[in-house]
């Protein structure tokens, strides 16, 4: 059964700008990543879900109630997580967060308490003076804390240190566990590697494919800059190798798809001094899959 | 009530809104009793001899016919100008804060995505304007009679001094009408306060130019705040009663077409 359904959403800002015949599903139970460089209309997608924006044409569905129209409803059971976090300035981060759940009709406030611990969140100060990190803490923690049956995050991961990264990625699994739906959208495609069953991916506001994580692991090259002891076995290092994708001085950049086995066996004739994965960006990995040197 | 209003989100606007509510009404408590007691049972005469030496200036600021009673003497110095604007600027603060504010800052979504429907948020809002505005002019109200009886036992006629406060109040809530109005349709509160200044301006300098008299009289049928008239509500006219319920109504109309509005559009959060 499917939780969210979007059908040929459409909403035109003008000057290209909006989003355009967007649609897919996200299941039950199931962590849908939702991926696309800045403004490629992720959070225009999610103001349609949230019910604040209605569309020109198509329709968007959660469990079948149409979002716009029965966005109280809809709400009963919905973790949100805003991607540009706005909370009451003149609140401590503890007004707020009891004025949160207050507005949610919350009586256990256990979670809540549990959630703050998990992400170390000292709410006291006012939001007014709080850093991004801790805004999104308490961002995550409002989304989270009445554990409800379907999250929809808006780069819910910005702001954060790398280790509260990873915390994040284990609540997330927790929910998951649990049986929660979970949507969030980002830039970055490791967050999502590392949580999602399915991503969808959009760009200049038309969705571009929706792939299955395994698919996209297998398929996704990891690049790799190997510096050599001199240039002449960097030249015959590059001969050898398949997938060079530039070579300066001693420097040779590798693109590897699949099990890595083969390129380190190769590399073990040569003198390597450095050996660095280059993080990929969206657009290189859109190159990839659709379109570029897909297949060497 | 949980069902008509959003209670938490009440509660908070009666805890972040209080303050401005409290400096309005300390600042118009100072003028209501010093008015009070500048007025003279003689002074009308003086007044009127004043006036026949500068017709023009006394009457642009609303400050005709002074009268020799307590209440039309409150009536030229308060209710022509003062009780126009202090609670006029508590109304344009409080009205973009209730709704412009939270769209403009973003803070609308976490309201938003709580189990509340539009429909009742802004209604909570709505109510939240209204009844603060009624508790204001309920405020200038006994606070007139309160100073009144206490410098000028039995001077001021009480009824006569209800039936203007009466038509004060739909004055009000048709401006506060119209600045909710405003909030719930921008996205921002630069242009929500700048547009409700704006129209209160120009409605008040036009009254002005209609006050002095002569060829620009007919000014005053463009402007609505012809429809407050204290000399009319004074005496108790039937007129008076009329103008105040379009006064009323116009308000009620703006707060419901902007509750209205703001469930129909699309919201930029």
């Amino acid at each position: 059964m499917n939780t969210i359904e979007m059908k040929h959403l459409t909403k035109d800002y003008g000057n290209q700008r909006g989003i355009f015949d967007v649609t897919f599903s996200v299941k039950k139970g199931e962590v849908m990543g939702f991926l696309g460089p800045n403004g490629a209309g992720k959070t225009t997608t999610i103001r349609h879900l949230l019910g604040f924006s209605t569309p020109n044409h198509g329709t968007c569905t959660i469990n079948g109630m149409d979002c716009f129209h029965k966005a109280k409803d809809i709400h009963r059971s919905l973790g949100y997580l805003p991607g540009e976090i706005a909370f009451m300035d003149d609140m401590t981060g503890k007004q707020f967060l009891k004025f949160a759940a207050d507005l949610k009709g919350m009586k256990n406030k256990g979670r809540m308490q549990e959630l703050m611990d998990m992400f170390s969140l000292d709410p006291g100060g006012r939001i007014k003076k709080m850093s991004k990190g801790m805004k999104q803490k308490i961002g995550i923690v409002c989304a989270f804390m009445d554990s409800p049956d379907l999250y929809i995050l808006d780069e819910p991961t910005s702001g954060l240190d790398p280790l509260m990264q990873n915390q994040f990625v284990e609540l997330i699994l927790e929910e998951k566990k649990r049986g929660a739906t979970v949507l969030m959208s980002s830039h970055m495609f490791e967050e999502v590697e590392r949580t999602c069953d399915r991503t969808a991916i959009i760009r200049e506001g038309r969705l571009v494919a929706v792939e299955d994580m395994g698919t996209l692991g297998k398929s996704k090259q990891k690049v790799f800059m190997v510096t050599l002891g001199s240039k002449a076995e960097a030249e015959a290092f590059s001969r050898e190798m398949n997938g060079v994708r530039q070579t300066g001085e001693n420097r040779v950049t590798v693109g590897v798809r699949g099990e890595l086995s083969e390129f380190i066996r190769c590399l073990g004739k040569y003198r390597v001094l450095n050996l660095a994965e280059q993080k990929q960006t969206l657009e290189d990995l859109f190159l990839h899959f659709y379109g570029g040197d897909s297949h060497e | 009530m949980n069902n008509i209003f959003v209670m938490p989100l009440l509660k908070r606007e009666i805890k972040s809104n209080y303050k401005v509510f409290l400096i309005i009404a300390a600042v118009a408590s100072m003028y209501i009793s010093v008015m009070v007691s500048m007025f003279e049972p003689d002074l009308g005469k003086m007044l009127a001899e004043f006036e026949k030496a500068m017709p023009g200036l006394m009457s642009a600021a609303g400050m005709t016919n002074p009268g020799t009673t307590l209440q039309s003497f409150l009536k030229t110095y308060l209710y022509g100008f003062f009780m126009f604007v202090l609670p006029m600027i508590y109304e344009l603060f409080t009205a973009n804060k209730l709704v412009a504010g939270y769209v403009d800052r973003g803070s609308m979504a976490s309201i938003l995505s709580a189990p509340h429907s539009r429909r009742k948020v802004v209604r909570t809002q709505g109510f939240f304007l209204t009844a603060s505005v009624c508790l204001m002019i309920l405020y200038i109200t006994v606070l007139g009679i309160v100073c009144s009886e206490m410098m000028f036992p039995g001077d001021l006629g009480i009824a006569e001094f209800l039936s203007l406060n009466a038509g004060l109040l739909c004055l009000h809530i048709c401006i506060s009408g119209f600045f909710f109005f405003m909030s719930c349709i921008c996205n921002d509160t630069r242009r929500s306060t700048g547009i409700g200044v704006g129209v209160f301006l120009v409605f008040y300098l036009v009254q002005m130019l209609s006050n002095m008299g002569d060829k620009l009289e007919n000014l005053k049928y463009a402007t609505i705040f012809t429809l407050f008239d204290g000399d009319a509500l004074l005496r108790g006219e039937s007129r008076a009663i009329v103008m105040s319920g379009i006064l009323l109504m116009i308000g009620i109309l703006f707060f419901e077409l902007g509750k209205y509005r703001f469930q129909k559009r699309d919201l930029p959060l």
